[in-house]
């Protein structure tokens, strides 16, 4: 097909993150997107098309990011998308009141040498913060087109797709600024020596790359010719020399040479006199005194409105689900009826109840921009567990439901940052847990016990994440984030994000839940669960303790846990435990249950966020520390 | 006279402060690579010296004197530091020699260096080397960044936000029990933990 010909557009949209991004995004796709992953990597990709004066045009959204320095995936994914895939033009937006930072980002997009437009958003925000940009000056010192734009009330939206689809078909590449002198003779050298080679990459960019000695540029060339590469390191040297600084330092400070010097030429800025809105309530939220009380209001006011929803609607999907259940009869249909649809039914009445309006809040606090005060406010507690403020939230909705936690964990950075807080929000008691030490052990035992078990989950949280923190490869990385200023969130933009999200896991998650169902209906009535009870009786009865029914319960904790303490009392035909279980064996097995598999959905969550092999690795180890656990918990109790 | 060693001990509690971590016999002894029983008995031997206070298993206080030596002996270091590797020293022996060098320059030269590696001249002759953590600001104090230490990881993400060599950054406010520092830099505000902030080095302005 040539060129002419093509009716499709490929547009990326590339900014930092909390620039309104996402809104220009469902403005322009509406409801047809889909967010998936990028092969082989647990970061989102968020795709979509739209029709415009007879074209096609698909829309990207790549992640939110800061740079282009390989420092996280997103940012490699970013660089590897747009330098290999070659989108027809790549849309950056920038936040006009945060002008010089995310002009760092623009000259590094600049460098890749594809057809590109700014799009100057949320320049009513910049006026409030008295910043006014001159946009004919912005658009001669970068050479690209600039629109200015208010995503959030659609502004300026029309004419940014125009413009797109113009320089799409112009193919007009963009041209990297210049650095200084000394910088740029370095550079021209190297360029020289990558412009023998083969490479899909440009040669400015990738002799930049050398220079600032990035790690994945440097395998690839050197790959081809490693003189190149050693060619470049004495370059970098040189400059190092001169300057005393990691020549990675020195080229990032003159990028930020010239974004500093293109934004100060192109804005005015009239400083407000006193405090804004946001900056007051900044103040109060970050407060040492105040921010605390206030953080814990919101906290408790998340999980009670989660629950409340979530509470409500449960209730009302499982009477429809029993309504369901009993139009089917035993054998084959038993196990489609009950397996399958009640698989089904178990994900929309167990799980999404939850997960909607958690994501609802998350969403809405994300968009606000509280959850990083949260984070700064609960940072060096967090730290104690291994992991750093970022990770406070799902911490705490861990208390509530593993899943929405274990999903939460994508605001951390890093993979070996999400791997420990994901690892730890598995530890954390959730409510259907809390059933089950309540119900037994409070109940039955004394309710001291219930609270030394909670007390003892603690001390096991700080341990294991802490040991989780010093055994896991990798720079750890304490928190660095940006702190956006308060804004109003987007009703719609916080609608469609929580929809997408919901799909998401519904996609991931149901599968499992539903085969895991199915597995377990089929051994009930192939009558197999006996026979899987005394298989298991060396470790249920002899080294916890526990009667052999115990391990059929177990298997079915695996769905939901609280129905170990359910069917606990069916099997038992009692709901007076005290007649069944001694004291010891309530605790025993509260301990066990409280920690020896995250349930199917917690599973698939655990999948999403972090792949097959660590979920796995995470799930293995707590059955075996659930056992251990157990197991000394049986001997020290019995010699009391 | 003060020994060479017992100035290391005092940089090293010091160090440890700065950064945000107490500073106990075990902490000590490893930041200096020696064994904790040694440590025991040389923090003893200060303490009764008054260079600090120390209670064993609690943890280890400088007093004002302990302070101003481990201030000094760090700063020296890390203007040595900044000087050998503008030299072009490899980096296994920057770090070694300044060490070693850090107990023998006298005052006035490493005022001289320093100055001279800052590219700064203005500075009055006699008046302190300034370069302190960036944890070390008060809320609302500004300072100008001199160096980031540091793991490569780290120090690149502080710079694609924007916290490169000379920017000013104003210390917003700071959480409490050893939080994170909210921090105000080229017209955006970021949160960095302390552990991280510690190795961002400023001029206090």
């Amino acid at each position: 097909m040539s060129t002419a010909e093509k009716k499709s557009i490929t547009i990326a949209l590339a900014g930092n993150a909390n620039v309104g991004k996402s809104v220009i995004f469902n403005y322009l796709t509406g409801l047809h997107q889909h967010i998936g992953n990028w092969p082989g990597k647990t970061v989102e990709k968020a795709e979509g098309t739209l029709h415009f004066k007879g074209r096609t045009i698909d829309v990207l959204d790549l992640p939110g990011i800061y740079s282009l320095s390989a420092f996280s995936i997103e940012e490699r994914i970013s660089r590897e998308y747009i330098a290999t895939e070659k989108p027809d033009v790549v849309v950056n937006i920038v936040d006009a009141s945060a002008l010089e930072r995310n002009l760092f980002f623009t000259l590094q997009l600049l460098e890749l040498e594809t057809p590109m437009i700014v799009v100057l958003n949320q320049v009513d925000m910049a006026e409030a913060k008295g910043i006014t940009i001159h946009v004919p000056e912005l658009q001669k010192s970068l050479g690209i087109p600039v629109i200015p734009t208010i995503a959030t009330r659609g502004t300026g939206l029309d004419k940014l797709l125009n413009k797109a689809v113009k320089v799409a078909k112009s193919k007009k590449l963009a041209r990297p600024a210049r650095y200084g002198r000394e910088i740029e003779e370095k550079i021209r050298r190297v360029t020289k020596l990558v412009k023998k080679i083969p490479i899909q990459y440009p040669p400015r960019w990738v002799a930049v790359k050398l220079l600032e000695g990035d790690e994945e540029i440097r395998k690839i060339v050197g790959r081809i010719d490693p003189k190149i590469v050693s060619s470049a390191e004495r370059h970098a040297g040189d400059l190092e020399r001169i300057h005393g600084e990691p020549c990675s330092i020195i080229i990032t400070s003159e990028r930020y040479n010239i974004a500093n010097k293109i934004a100060r030429k192109s804005q005015r800025i009239t400083p407000p006199r006193g405090p804004s809105l946001t900056e007051r309530l900044d103040a109060m939220t970050t407060h040492p005194l105040v921010g605390y009380p206030i953080l814990i209001g919101v906290m408790l006011l998340v999980l009670f409105t989660v629950f409340t929803i979530g509470g409500y609607l449960s209730g009302f999907f499982e009477d429809a689900m029993e309504i369901i259940q009993g139009a089917f009869g035993g054998g084959a249909g038993e196990v489609i009826g009950e397996g399958l649809l009640g698989g089904l039914i178990a994900g929309i009445a167990i799980v999404l109840p939850f997960i909607l309006p958690f994501y609802l809040i998350l969403t809405f606090l994300e968009d606000s921009g509280y959850l990083p005060r949260a984070a700064f406010m609960t940072d060096s507690l967090m730290h104690r567990m291994g992991i750093h403020g970022k990770a406070f939230i799902p911490f705490i909705l861990g208390y509530g439901c593993n899943v929405p936690a274990c999903l939460g964990c994508r605001v951390m950075e890093t993979e070996r940052e999400r791997t420990i807080a994901a690892f730890v929000v598995t530890l954390v008691p959730c409510a259907a847990v809390t059933v089950v030490v309540l119900g037994l052990v409070g109940a039955f035992v004394g309710i001291h016990w219930a609270l030394a078990l909670y007390l003892l989950n603690l001390v096991i949280i700080f341990i294991l994440g802490k040991v989780a923190f010093k055994v896991l490869p990798g720079e750890p990385m304490g928190l660095i984030m940006e702190m956006p200023p308060y804004r109003k969130p987007h009703a719609r933009s916080v609608l469609k994000e929580t929809w997408m999200r919901v799909k998401d896991f519904v996609y991931i998650a149901f599968p499992l839940i539903i085969i895991g169902s199915v597995v377990l209906t089929g051994l009930k009535v192939g009558d197999l669960l006996e026979p899987i009870g005394d298989v298991m009786s060396p470790v249920t009865v002899g080294w916890l303790g526990l009667p052999a029914i115990t391990g059929v319960l177990l298997i079915f904790g695996v769905l939901r846990k609280e129905l170990t303490l359910v069917m606990l009392a069916t099997l038992m035909g009692t709901a007076n435990f005290a007649t069944v279980l001694t004291p010891t064996q309530m605790i025993v097995f509260a301990i066990v249950v409280m920690y020896y598999i995250p349930c199917v959905a917690t599973i698939a969550a655990l999948v999403k966020e972090l792949r097959w092999k660590k979920a796995a690795y995470i799930t293995v180890f707590e059955i075996a520390f659930a056992l251990l656990l157990g197991g000394i918990a049986f001997r020290l109790l019995t010699l009391v | 006279m003060i020994t060479e060693s017992v100035e290391e001990y005092l940089e090293a509690i010091y160090r440890l402060g700065e950064r945000g971590e107490a500073a106990t016999t075990t902490s000590v002894a490893n930041e200096l690579k020696v064994a904790p029983a040694s440590a025991t008995q040389m923090l003893k031997k200060l303490a009764k010296q008054r260079y600090l206070k120390y209670t064993p298993y609690r943890g280890v206080y400088l007093t004002p004197k302990g302070k101003k030596i481990g201030k000094e002996i760090l700063r020296k270091h890390r203007v040595m530091e900044k000087f050998l590797s503008i030299l072009g020293l490899p980096k296994s022996r920057v770090h070694k020699d300044a060490c070693e060098l850090e107990h023998h320059i006298p005052d006035d030269l490493e005022r001289a260096i320093h100055q001279r590696v800052e590219g700064e001249k203005t500075l009055p002759p006699g008046a302190p080397s300034d370069v302190v953590s960036l944890t070390s600001l008060l809320d609302g104090q500004k300072g100008v960044i001199s160096f980031i230490g540091g793991g490569r990881g780290a120090s690149q993400r502080l710079a694609d936000l924007g916290l490169t060599p000379r920017t000013e950054v104003t210390v917003v406010r700071s959480a409490l029990f050893r939080g994170p520092l909210m921090v105000s830099v080229r017209g955006t505000t970021l949160a960095i933990g302390r552990g991280v902030a510690a190795r961002v080095f400023v001029r206090a302005k």
